[in-house]
């Protein structure tokens, strides 16, 4: 596969995932705000606004529309939802021929039909249900590619873009919950706070399956960060990475995946050997910390490896 | 793409006073459909009788499904304007144009005499240049060209192909007979409208095109793949690649539909190197080496060390590679010489030398300007004529005398009678019209035909064409960045 090729597979699924975590965020949060106090809402949209970047950019005030503006539409907001949705479109463009044709028609129509809300402000009147049918949408196109592409390097490079950047959104969002960024916000999240935070990931529901509703931070924090089979914890996503990392550049020489294969094996460990309570015992800023940095250290080694490494050195 | 020029039209008369046909007049120019009686033209009747049973608001309707499509499929090109850059469809209009069997017999038969002779004249004159020495076409015309390349004197390609990819502009006289109007021998475009157009208007029609027998189009990507394979002939794995400009490029849509299409890789500049002179692209399992490229870029650009040092889409020593023969690149470089506007004029004779045969397809009749006796024809009857600068295209340079002021006649008569040698004229040309959708109605507009010529070790026409509208009433301009637009072309087969 072409490295320029690779990179912008790696970059599409990278921006996607970005979007569809947007959407998600924004989707659960206009459903819950209603239910909440004017204190509790605005401390719950302070984390939203952290979650995605936009700190000093998104007004923080009781008009949730110009907010909502702000992180979905705004163009000029390199973080909004459109934005990248955009950014996955200009990469998918790069790449047309290696894409079906399902998957760019997908993709394409999403962009083209959120592109006019830029504009134009008739999203506002049900707002919550136009980020339910984006992430209807992105869903869609999900499972389009997964069902119409084959899963060669390409497809493993696009679960690669996916999930290391799943695993840091998600550190994220524990962070502003458990770790450093939670003096973003000065109120300690509530109950209802921590429903959000499942809901966030998607997962109220297999939490509950997993521990009944019985609410506990420190439940949350081992099953968004270590269940091995739920598809938004942390831990899933680096076995996905890691496995991608096995597919990619097939013809690669040792000398060069060796680099890649010694971070992936120290991440998968760092998720293996670590017990939620010593973290709860304090460590756990450092801890995701550690795991974002972790993930940029793969993204970094991977194309040094196979995307942006010199010419004379293979010649 | 050069823009054409009629004389004014004579009185024109409507064949069918019924919807949707109300607003179609006919004008001095040939109609497909329409033959001059009124009488429907019996290839279209089936078409005739289709479109008088849909209501209105159903054209409309398909029409915009038809639009839906290119726009989701990103069939686009982009328009870049101060502020933001629009992505835009081309125009595509539902109605098929078609083409008889018999009249697609002598179209094909006359397109592959012309580009045989056109590949025998491109080895001739990078090779011993028998046609300069017998005298049949200048010396000046061939060595002044700025398409011509000294770099590719001596080089022998595979099976004597130059052009591999050829896209000849067709039009039809008042009489009923297609004529050529210019060939792209360089890096001609469209052939995925041709095909696009074939997908959606296939979706408009289904029951009409069912029945009426129409050639299938669909294998021109694997034609295109055998062409291209075919010239590494004693080679099992053939490594091909389509070399694009980019995505900015207008025609991105296309190089990224052929690349999928044939299942080859489509690479840009910046992913090639060349060592040693071989070529290879940079992968991430390591250096690939690259055995064709089907480059969508022009001369001028593919190799900054030969051509134009401040290109950053060609690759550093491609040419040295290309000359090593270590790499096919299709087409070959410096065909643009004998697509050139002055040289056009002498292919019936480069047919008749080369071949020994009569020319099939007539030319356009072309004076030349650097011909004293031509010059004072033409600076007589300039009011008549269209005049264009040899070396241009895309309507650049030009002067269509019917519609020119005397003022701009004048001026232009002085840059004619300056450099003579850089100027041919010909006589205006009535373009064919076509029925098409023109909002509420069916009227005629002025078509093309533009066929695709595959030349590997064989020759092969997929019998289709890509035929560009000129989407505005009386208008003949059919390029797309002036208001062109396409239709789907209906080879009927025997």
């Amino acid at each position: 596969m072409l490295s320029r090729v690779a990179d912008s597979l790696y970059w599409m699924s990278r921006y996607l995932e970005r979007a569809e975590h947007s959407a998600r965020l924004l989707a659960v949060k206009l459903e819950s705000t209603v239910e909440q106090s004017r204190e509790d809402a605005e401390a719950s949209w302070r984390r939203v606004v952290a979650a995605l970047a936009a700190e000093g950019r998104a007004p923080i005030e009781p008009d949730y529309f110009a907010v909502t503006h702000e992180l979905a539409f705004e163009r000029l907001n390199e973080a909004s939802l459109l934005a990248s949705l955009s950014f996955a479109r200009d990469n998918a463009r790069q790449v047309r021929e290696q894409l079906s044709v399902e998957v760019w028609e997908n993709l394409n129509r999403l962009f083209l039909k959120l592109q006019p809300l830029a504009q134009d402000a008739g999203w506002s009147r049900n707002p919550a249900r136009l980020f339910r049918e984006i992430l209807q949408d992105m869903h869609t196109l999900g499972g389009v590619t997964n069902s119409t592409l084959s899963h060669g390097e390409g497809w493993y490079f696009l679960e690669l873009g996916r999930h290391i950047e799943r695993a840091q959104l998600v550190c994220r969002l524990l962070d502003l919950h458990f770790g450093e960024a939670r003096a973003v916000v000065p109120e300690a999240p509530k109950y209802a706070d921590w429903l959000v935070l499942l809901k966030y990931c998607t997962a109220f529901e297999p939490y509950c399956k997993a521990h009944t509703v019985a609410i506990s931070p420190e439940k949350i924090a081992e099953f968004l960060l270590f269940d091995p089979e739920f598809p938004h914890s942390v831990r899933f996503s680096i076995d996905r990475a890691c496995e991608a990392l096995v597919h990619v550049a097939p013809g690669a020489p040792p000398g060069r995946r060796a680099a890649v294969e010694r971070l992936a094996g120290r991440l998968r460990a760092s998720a293996d050997f670590t017990e939620i309570d010593e973290l709860m015992a304090g460590s756990i800023a450092r801890y995701l910390a550690d795991i974002a940095d972790q993930c940029e250290q793969i993204h970094e080694a991977v194309y040094e490896a196979y995307i942006t490494y010199g010419a004379e050195t293979v010649l | 793409m050069q823009p054409l020029a009629v004389a004014a039209d004579s009185p024109s008369v409507v064949p069918d006073r019924t919807a949707p046909f109300a607003d179609y007049r006919l004008g001095a120019a040939y109609d497909e459909m329409f033959a001059r009686d009124g009488s429907v033209r019996p290839p279209y009747a089936a078409l005739v009788a289709r479109l008088k049973s849909l209501p209105p608001e159903e054209l409309h309707r398909r029409q915009q499904a038809c639009e839906t499509i290119f726009l989701h499929q990103g069939i686009t090109f982009t328009v870049y304007s101060d502020k933001q850059a629009t992505e835009r469809i081309i125009p595509t209009d539902l109605l098929p144009r078609i083409v008889t069997a018999a009249e697609w017999e002598r179209i094909e038969a006359g397109l592959k005499q012309r580009i045989q002779a056109l590949n025998l004249f491109l080895r001739d004159i990078y090779g011993d240049g028998r046609v300069l020495k017998d005298g049949i076409i200048p010396r000046s015309l061939i060595y002044g060209s700025k398409h011509y390349r000294r770099e590719m004197r001596g080089l022998q390609v595979a099976h004597g192909s130059y052009v591999n990819v050829c896209g000849t502009d067709l039009v039809r006289r008042e009489d009923g007979a297609f004529v050529v109007l210019e060939d792209n021998l360089r890096v001609p475009s469209g052939v995925s409208y041709m095909l696009a157009n074939r997908d959606v208007v296939r979706r408009a029609f289904p029951n009409l095109f069912r029945s009426q027998n129409v050639s299938p189009i669909e294998h021109y990507p694997r034609e295109l793949l055998l062409t291209l394979r075919s010239l590494v002939p004693f080679q099992q794995d053939v490594s091909i690649a389509v070399l694009t400009p980019g995505v900015f490029n207008s025609a991105y849509f296309e190089h990224a539909f052929l690349a999928r299409q044939m299942g080859v890789e489509l690479v840009e500049g910046r992913d090639l190197l060349v060592n040693d002179n071989v070529v290879y692209a940079r992968t991430t399992s390591g250096l690939k080496r690259i055995d064709v490229i089907y480059r969508r870029i022009d001369d001028d650009f593919i190799d900054p060390l030969i051509f134009r040092d401040d290109s950053a889409l060609g690759v550093s020593g491609l040419f040295n590679a290309y000359r090593a023969g270590n790499v096919v690149i299709a087409n070959a470089l410096g065909t643009g010489v004998a697509d050139d506007k002055a040289v056009y004029s002498y292919v019936p004779r480069l047919i008749r030398y080369y071949l020994s045969e009569e020319p099939i397809l007539e030319s356009v009749e072309t004076f030349l300007c650097r011909e004293p006796k031509s010059l004072s024809h033409v600076l007589a009857r300039l009011d008549q004529l269209v005049v264009k600068a040899v070396g241009e295209s895309g309507g650049y340079g030009m002067l269509v005398g019917p519609h020119a002021s005397a003022a701009e006649r004048e001026a232009f008569a002085a840059r004619l009678k300056a450099d003579p040698d850089n100027y041919i004229a010909q006589p205006t040309i009535q373009l064919s019209t076509a029925p098409t959708f023109a909002g509420d109605g069916i009227e005629p507009r002025h078509v093309d035909l533009r066929p695709f010529i595959l030349r590997g070790e064989e020759t092969v026409i997929v019998p289709g064409a890509l035929t560009r509208v000129a989407l505005s009433r009386g208008s003949l301009v059919v390029n797309s960045s002036q208001g062109g637009g396409s239709k789907d072309t209906w080879v009927l087969s025997a």
